[in-house]
């Protein structure tokens, strides 16, 4: 199919100074955690979205000197010879499909702790980041300047040796440039404080000695705040923001403008339960009225129609996206060949981000399980290895898992039954979807609920059969399938059993009137009363959103937590709203505290650390601290209990107790996958279904084959011709 | 007890398609083929009359069509059915509704069920004539579009609902033999297991050409049919535009297309 002639102005190539790009489909830097230190990995992630059609692609942020090392964080790093080495991987391989590679060159100040390299950042004034946890950076007098400036220049000649087209200098995000030209930041009172010119003279200057370092050989461009949404203490887009880009537009051969800070920059990422595709439109629309250079913008652009409206509209002149290029490396490819139901669309959870919040461990992704393991498993996002045997596969479960599992091995040409009891694939999320801001969600199921009634229609001994009876292991067993996959999720747990006791609280029992597990409160079945009280020990989304969507519909919600109420929300940026969000619908907070045992109508709470701080040792049967006399009484008339959650194994374990009449019924194995092996999140559950249906036909497919580690090699040097033996300065 | 389930494989349209040559169907090439919709209802009707009786039922699936077709009678085995029976003969291409029905009669005729089922239509033609068209060649009974039925095999009766405008129901009684067309909803189609999809592709499928129905070319294809296609084509899709700026210029924009419509001078 053709793609419809109104998109054709997302395919006309754009020249950007010495280079051109061949569309307007452009990966902006975004952390992966490959870094420098997994060539392989960035090589093969990037490069596949150049064969994606992404026209340019960048790295991650890129710091240009020990003295901008993020550690814990993973950046990518061009230090010295050895990360010229191991970036020119990808450069070589985005080159192979006739896209542009850039490097974000990066210099965090405070914001970066050193913690490996234990150096000093520096920054215009001295501050304490708002971001880390005790960094300061060190006020830079005019030699300090004149020298970070030079570790621009000479991170972007290694840029060019790397094999980089486009060269950044990264000042969104709250990093260097910005700080400069913050008021927030900067407080000098030199040449470099003070006035616009004075806040914006670092960075046009650092613009202007690395043009004139690579500018003939490479393009420059710079990644820009235009709005750090403080109003006036910081920078405004139609104050500073439109006054630097007139001054810098010289200097820049493209502009790539979002809006935000660091500690937030959920705003800059936003997620879909907050915002919206586009969102950061009504701030970065003002650019083009200055700037003459082309400009591109972010704001998860997915959706085709949107892509050419901002580009007709003269909004940006290229489509900048990270999230929707992880989501779907070959998103240009689908549109260029009018597959437009094909597309994956990044549903905006925010999970790719959640890992480099972390620490770094490599990207996952809820919508591709591809992410993160196209060099190290060799999975192409699009590609799949056709069926190594004739056997047919009944998967039970369209949840996440189960309906990855399918399509997956229906793409590989296996014949697949999925079952489920719901009218819907989906499984839980059909009900997650439902919770507040959670719509966009839905995507991960729609897509593969689309791509499967496709693959289905192609082998007619398929079948997707909904709305069944509960499976039994006899009806599995005899079945007529050679391999079963068990995908049948998990539950809340009904009797108050959570991570801190590892126990059942007494009196918890959700089939009683006032208490309900969050299903039933998505059911909508059960009466829900005036006062509702949310029990939670669960660390992400499930109790904030019920306390949401209850307070909406207007009860008093009080949540007792006993551990970090909505933590894993920190990673995935959507805390501080999340945060205000209760504050708005005056949800009550008992934090650091659990509950014992409960009653009708009343729930008995103590405070975590309400026994006594000195441990001794007291005797047998004796509890090392003095008793804990916290207990009091918290009345409600609905009681939520979000404790933990346990897989639902049955047909698994009743399965696995006849194994001994697998043979005669010609059943090969059984598998376990998603939340019915263990809880775990959305991706993860979605990872373990394309997993084993990358590796059905391994002897012992359960579980994961080895992947090729990309790991420091004792006996090599990281710089080239360097020594790598023990020895010591004596 | 023989119930006979006349079924189809339609044709659905792939993403992309071209109109054949000589402008009178889609190119075969971009079909996408399936067991239509409707049969799946009717068949699983007379399974669930098999199943639920305690003489002995037997239901014969009978197609015309070519080769493909034997895709969808492995799926009405898989489903139940205890027999599947193809027809074909090249000269029934191109036949219509009527010439089908001719071809239905006879395999009728020669197997002597108690019940013709066919669904209401086929998603491909939408004529929704063969099954009736089948009963009036037979000189058999037959009611359309049947939303329910009880049937006691044996009973030579069959009671039937059809839904009627304004949210009345029909309740009818019915002299066996029978043609029934079966509406979509009846009941719920059950799903093939692994074992029964195996089981069916192992059955065999009995083909009859014309000559085994003592039918002759002149009985089917363009020769026996009432009706011919003139033509298949896409119409021209209504264009719209949306027209932007301030009042007076959408005014003017108006006014302008209204003249290059009309044929005048702007
Ligand atoms: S993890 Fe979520 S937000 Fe990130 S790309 Fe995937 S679907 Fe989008």
């Amino acid at each position: 199919m053709a793609r419809d002639p109104k998109h054709d102005i997302l395919f006309q190539p754009i020249k950007i100074g010495p280079k051109t790009l061949r569309n307007r489909f452009y990966q902006v830097p975004h952390c992966i955690g490959a870094g420098s230190d997994k060539p392989g990995f960035q090589a093969a992630h990037r490069s596949l979205k150049a064969e994606g059609g992404w026209a340019g692609i960048n790295t991650e942020y890129c710091s240009i000197h020990p003295e901008a090392d993020d550690t814990h964080r993973l950046s990518a790093r061009i230090w010295d010879a050895g990360d010229v080495r191991n970036l020119r991987a990808m450069t070589d391989h985005i080159h192979h499909y006739g896209s542009l590679a850039g490097v974000e060159l990066w210099y965090g100040g405070s914001h970066a702790p050193c913690m490996e390299s234990r150096a000093t950042p520096r920054g215009p004034s001295q501050y304490a980041s708002e971001f880390e946890t005790l960094t300061y950076c060190k006020e830079m007098d005019l030699d300090d300047i004149a020298t970070v400036q030079q570790y621009y220049v000479d991170a972007a000649l290694r840029s060019r040796d790397a094999g980089f087209d486009i060269v950044y200098v990264y000042g969104a995000h709250s990093y260097l440039p910005l700080q400069f030209l913050s008021p927030y930041y900067n407080k000098r009172k030199d040449k470099y404080g003070g006035s616009l010119e004075n806040r914006a003279r670092f960075w046009l200057e650092t613009l202007e000695k690395v043009r004139r370092a690579v500018g003939q050989d490479c393009a420059i461009a710079t990644r820009f705040a235009v709005d750090t949404l403080y109003g006036d203490t910081g920078v405004e887009v139609e104050n500073d923001g439109m006054k630097f880009i007139a001054l810098a537009d010289p200097l820049v051969d493209l502009w790539d403008v979002d809006v935000g800070d660091i500690a937030e920059w959920g705003e800059d990422a936003g997620p879909s339960r907050f915002y919206q595709q586009g969102h950061q439109v009504p701030w970065t629309r003002f650019v083009k009225q200055v700037a003459k250079k082309p400009v591109l913008g972010v704001g998860r652009f997915t959706d085709p129609e949107k892509m050419t409206e901002i580009v007709t509209k003269g909004i940006a002149d290229i489509i900048g996206a990270a999230r929707p290029s992880i989501s779907d490396p070959w998103l240009p490819k689908k549109i260029e060949e009018g597959r437009y139901d094909d597309i994956r669309v990044c549903i905006g959870c925010n999970v790719c981000i959640s890992r480099w919040e972390i620490g770094g461990p490599p990207m996952i992704c809820t919508q591709n399980a591809t992410a993160g393991e196209e060099y190290r498993r060799g999975w192409h996002p699009e590609k799949f290895p056709k069926r190594g045997t004739e056997d047919s596969i009944l998967v039970v479960g369209a949840g996440p898992a189960g309906s990855e599992c399918a399509r997956v091995l229906l793409e590989r040409g296996y014949t697949v039954h999925l079952y489920d009891t719901a009218a819907k694939v989906g499984g839980h999320l059909n009900s997650v979807v439902t919770l507040p801001g959670l719509g966009e969600w839905g995507y991960h199921r729609d897509y593969r609920e689309l791509q499967i009634n496709k693959l289905v229609k192609k082998n007619k001994q398929s079948q997707v059969a909904l709305g069944q009876k509960p499976m039994t292991a006899e009806t599995a067993l005899t079945y007529g399938a050679e391999k079963i996959v068990i995908a049948t999720g998990s539950s809340w747990n009904t009797d108050g059993t959570n991570c801190l006791s590892h126990d059942p609280i007494p009196g918890a029992d959700a089939s009683k009137a006032d208490q309900l597990t969050p299903e039933q409160v998505l059911e909508g079945k059960k009466a829900i009363g005036k006062r509702v009280v949310i029990l939670n020990a669960d660390t992400y989304f499930m109790a904030p959103s019920l306390a949401e969507k209850l307070a909406v519909a207007g009860h008093d919600v009080t949540v007792v937590t006993g551990v970090h109420l909505a933590n894993y929300m920190h990673f995935t940026l959507e805390y501080p709203n999340m945060m205000r969000r209760m504050h708005e619908l005056h949800i009550k907070e008992i934090h650091n505290a659990f509950s014992s045992r409960i009653e009708t109508g009343r729930l008995e709470v103590y405070d975590i650390f309400g026994d006594g701080s000195k441990r001794t040792y007291r005797g047998r049967g004796q509890l090392p601290r003095e008793a804990n006399k916290s207990q009091r009484w918290v009345e409600f008339d609905s009681l939520v209990l979000v404790t933990g959650r346990h897989s639902n194994n049955s047909l698994y374990t009743e399965l696995k107790a006849r194994q001994g009449e697998w043979q005669k019924n010609g059943v090969k194995d059984v598998y376990l996958i998603g939340d019915a092996e263990a809880p775990r999140l959305i991706a993860d559950a979605t990872f373990t279904g394309h997993r084993l249906a990358r590796e059905i036909e391994e002897a012992k497919a359960q579980l994961p084959l080895p992947y090729k580690r990309e790991v420091a090699v004792w006996g090599t040097a990281h710089m080239p011709g360097g020594n790598f033996e023990l020895e010591y300065k004596t | 007890m023989k119930i006979l389930v006349a079924v189809k494989q339609v044709a659905a349209l792939d993403e992309d398609f071209a109109i054949r040559d000589d402008g009178r169907d889609v190119d075969s090439d971009f079909f996408i083929r399936d067991l239509n919709e409707w049969d799946d209802f009717s068949l699983e009707e007379a399974v669930k009359i098999r199943e639920s009786s305690a003489e002995p039922v037997e239901v014969v699936v009978v197609s015309v069509g070519p080769d493909e077709a034997d895709e969808s009678l492995r799926k009405c085995l898989a489903k139940g059915a205890d027999r599947a029976i193809r027809v074909w003969d090249t000269c029934i291409e191109y036949s219509d509704s009527i010439a089908i029905a001719r071809v239905l009669a006879a395999v009728a005729k020669r197997e002597a069920p108690n019940m013709l089922f066919a669904g209401v239509q086929s998603s491909d033609q939408s004529f929704a004539s063969t099954g009736i068209a089948a009963a009036a060649l037979l000189g058999w009974p037959h009611a359309a579009v049947v939303s329910n039925l009880t049937c006691t095999p044996g009973a030579n009766l069959a009671v039937f609902r059809r839904e009627l405008e304004g949210g009345l129901l029909h309740e009818v009684e019915i002299q066996c033999p029978a043609v029934l067309t079966i509406q979509l909803g009846i009941n719920t189609p059950r799903y093939a297991s692994l074992r029964s999809i195996k089981q069916a592709a192992a059955k065999p499928i009995e083909v009859l050409s014309l000559s085994d129905l003592a039918l002759g070319a002149a009985d089917v294809g363009e020769a026996g049919s009432s009706s011919r296609v003139r033509r298949m084509y896409v119409p021209d899709k209504a264009r719209a535009q949306l027209i932007e700026g301030d009042a007076a210029q959408q005014a003017a924009r108006l006014a302008q297309i209204i003249h290059a419509f009309k044929g005048a001078a702007s």
